[in-house]
């Protein structure tokens, strides 16, 4: 193999190593939990325990779940994996108690939903933040 | 509401189901009327000891027996169906198959209620419910919601009514960061007295409860009162109280009762519990038993008496299926009727040892 087509090799190898490091470090970067513009103030506290099915003071609005936003969400937010989430919903759901909390596909759906209801949380990259929706908490 | 009213609550639910009206696309609109979801477990227990059945359900009339395998103590199938009528009024109904008092995996219905929220914290349910009696025994059958296999049975000894027909209110009240979850029950239940051959008594039952939540801690008291004019005539009383401590990573689990009666005497029964999660792994252990304290009119002077050291681990392999394996060893405190135990034969001996070993597979959809 001739040195610069080798050379050319392991540059486009370095590139693709690094957009992929950038984009893993995009999707498991920060997170913005938001709420409605018109909402009060709401603590991480608050915010795990509407996830975990302990109160609905608030609604709060999940991404699909297993998706790299949902499992990054519920561990720095809720210190729980996919699995124990899944349990504790299993609980709830088979007393008929509560439901899980609604999943939309994608942080532009959720944006909206937060946006259009006063009493929704929502989570979404930090990136897709505009002046429609209030930060509640980051999560780096 | 007895078993009979359950087929008319069944189609009301359904004719309700199908006249909904018409509703907002919003996102505070639940845009499905109906939704299914279901449970189930499949399991085998094996166990070395030759002279009793161990039993996974206090119900249950025989178990498995020296050297053999069954499925049939933890294995089960539950279906359920919730009817959202509008925003405030919704159904269930929930359907299970489990080995049952007459040793048979014939369909019963668990839970078929009507539930009308009436504010943010209060709500009412008419019609058949799980008892709320002991931690997770309203989830006693969803083995995915477990940490272990299953509930430790000594727990559950005194407590073999299983549903009850009748009244539910729930009410939750916040005073600063703790949450306490009310519940009064009270309805008929049918009960099978741990002690005396199995018979469907008929009984009043009240249950209350308060469940106070901080963040990852949980403390959980109940009351429980069964009344039943059968032979014998009975007034069993439960008292309990549990904690659990579970901020995700690893979690700490306990859980009590006392149990009054004049006929069987009283009895007290407790159990710990901790686990840590190793990513997909949840190693766990149990220490749980249960010992008589008072000798009542029957004569019985240690009924239920065992205790049991357990161990075991959960693995999460796939999306909402797990699998767990588990191995405890029974000591056998008493011949009359120890909890974990069923068809106690001439054999058995007080300080016997039973090691038991199960292996279930969990999954919900």
């Amino acid at each position: 193999m001739p040195p610069v087509k080798r050379h050319f090799r392991s540059s486009v190898l370095s590139a693709l190593i690094l957009a992929a490091l950038a984009a893993a470090d995009t999707r498991a970067g920060e997170i913005a939990v938001i709420v409605n513009l018109a909402a009060a103030s709401i603590s991480k506290e608050q915010i795990a325990d509407l996830y975990l099915g302990r109160s609905d003071a608030w609604t709060p609005i999940d991404q699909v779940v297993g998706s790299a936003i949902y499992v990054e969400f519920y561990k720095k937010v809720t210190g729980r994996d996919s699995a124990q989430v899944k349990a504790i919903w299993s609980r709830i759901l088979f007393t008929d108690l509560g439901v899980a909390p609604k999943q939309l596909p994608n942080s532009a759906a959720v944006k909206k939903a937060v946006a259009a209801n006063p009493k929704a949380v929502g989570y979404i990259e930090k990136s897709e933040v505009d002046d429609s929706i209030k930060v509640a908490l980051s999560v780096n | 509401m007895g078993f009979k009213a359950t087929p008319a609550v069944a189609i009301s639910m359904l004719a309700l189901a199908t006249m909904r009206a018409h509703a907002d696309a919003t996102i505070d609109t639940i845009d499905r009327y109906v939704t299914f979801s279901g449970f189930g477990t499949l399991g085998v227990v094996h166990s070395d000891y030759g002279e009793a059945d161990f039993i996974a359900n206090v119900i249950q009339p025989r178990g498995v027996g020296f050297s053999r395998w069954s499925a049939a103590p933890d294995s089960d199938l539950g279906g359920q169906a919730k009817f959202t009528f509008t925003d405030a009024l919704s159904g269930v109904i929930q359907v299970l198959s489990r080995d049952d008092s007459n040793g048979e995996f014939k369909p019963s219905v668990e839970w078929a209620n009507l539930q009308y929220q009436i504010t943010s914290d209060l709500k009412v349910r008419v019609g058949r419910m799980i008892l709320p009696t002991y931690q997770y025994s309203d989830t006693q059958n969803v083995g995915y919601s477990l940490p272990w296999v299953r509930i430790p049975i000594e727990i559950a000894y005194t407590d073999a009514g299983l549903h009850s027909d009748g009244l539910d209110v729930l009410y939750r009240v916040k005073t600063g960061s703790v949450t306490q979850n009310l519940q009064l029950q009270w309805g008929r239940t049918q009960v099978d007295l741990p002690g005396v051959e199995y018979t469907s008594t008929p009984a009043a039952v009240v249950v209350f409860s308060d469940t106070l939540q901080y963040s990852d801690a949980s403390l959980r008291l109940v009351y429980q009162n069964y009344s039943s004019s059968g032979l014998p005539r009975v007034r069993l009383q439960v008292s309990g109280a549990g904690l659990t401590y579970d901020p995700g990573a690893w979690f700490v689990m306990a859980d009590s009762n006392y149990s009054q009666d004049k006929y069987f005497g009283d009895l007290f029964a407790w159990y710990v519990s901790g686990g840590v999660r190793l990513g997909r792994f949840a190693p766990y252990a149990i220490y749980s038993t249960t010992h008589a304290q008072s000798v009542g009119t029957s004569g019985l002077k240690s009924l239920g008496n065992d205790h049991t050291v357990t161990a075991g681990v959960r693995w999460d392999f796939a999306k909402n299926f797990d699998t767990k394996l588990q191995l405890q060893q029974v000591i056998v405190d008493s011949l009359d009727d120890p909890a974990t135990f069923a068809d106690v034969r001439p054999g058995a001996r007080v300080g016997d040892k039973a090691h038991i070993l199960s292996l279930t597979l969990d999954f919900v959809f």
